[in-house]
């Protein structure tokens, strides 16, 4: 895996991660969340998205493991010959935004729908992010063409 | 989720988009950093002056892994960054650095310290080194 921070968690980035959403879509709209988290996907996690074009969905299935359980989110991979879903039951990121008494954004989870899209992009997979409640989803990768 | 070990690569994504758009887009957004972040500092370094902000940023040397020596004397805070976590990381990144990471630290909190009384002398030293100081002292 390409990151692996290990040492403290500072979660109160996860605030400024929704002021910036709010920020950005206020001030230069929806479209440049696309940019921004297209290049986020696509380049930051540039590694996940070389193996996703192999067919290889290792990486991201350890990414999704490993920072879930570092931030003791609420969690359950499971993994089918069809498909790869992560089922969140609680996020740990709008956990903290609500520590910190802050509103998510009606905008935050468009950070998963979004980099989860860039990541499956010209790949062999394609995403489908379901938000089922306040600080749940379902992350769901197929292979294309699989019902 | 982008993890929040993560965000500063989301930052460094964020300072690139911002400072394509020219016409001051990025100062204007560390001003928005720097209100939200009165949010955990505006009140602790009115109330608390030095020792409030010694108290955060000790803080924060622990939270974000920092290599930070903190100097708190009776009419100042030195904040000497030894090894810049957040520049460490944006710089260890498939993406690419963008070359304004650093200004978003000066960026928002020299408003911020000036909105509780306080000046701040910032030096970034260099923009690919993850070093830096800051001094702090109650304005005149």
């Amino acid at each position: 895996m390409r990151y692996r921070e290990t040492g403290e968690l500072h979660l109160d980035f996860h605030g400024a991660t929704n002021t910036t959403i709010n920020y950005i879509a206020k001030n230069f709209g929806e479209e440049a969340l696309h940019e921004i988290f297209s290049a986020v996907g696509q380049k930051v996690y540039k590694s996940i998205h070389e193996k996703l074009k192999q067919g290889d969905a290792s990486e991201l299935i350890e990414h999704w493991q490993y920072f879930f359980s570092r931030e003791k989110g609420v969690f359950q991979i499971k993994e089918t010959p069809e498909a790869i879903i992560l089922e969140v039951s609680e996020c740990p990121a709008v956990r903290q935004l609500l520590k910190l008494g802050l509103t998510p954004s009606p905008l935050f989870c468009t950070q998963t729908i979004l980099v989860n899209e860039a990541l499956c992009a010209d790949t062999p997979f394609e995403s489908k992010t379901e938000i089922t409640g306040c600080g749940k989803c379902r992350q769901t990768i197929t292979k294309r063409g699989v019902k | 989720m982008i993890p929040s070990d993560h965000f500063v690569r989301f930052y460094n994504e964020v300072f690139k988009f911002l400072d394509k758009q020219g016409d001051g887009a990025l100062e204007k957004y560390y001003l928005e950093i720097s209100r939200h972040q009165e949010l955990h500092c505006l009140e602790l370094f009115k109330t608390k002056g030095l020792q409030g902000m010694y108290d955060y940023w000790e803080h924060i040397r622990i939270e974000e892994n920092c290599d930070l020596t903190l100097d708190l004397q009776p009419d100042s805070l030195t904040l000497t960054m030894n090894k810049c976590p957040s520049l460490t990381k944006a710089m260890d990144n498939d993406a690419g650095l963008c070359l304004k990471y650093c200004d978003h630290c000066p960026g928002w909190i020299i408003p911020l310290l000036k909105k509780a009384g306080y000046d701040c002398q910032y030096d970034i030293i260099d923009r690919q080194l993850p070093r830096c100081q800051m001094k702090i002292t109650r304005q005149p």
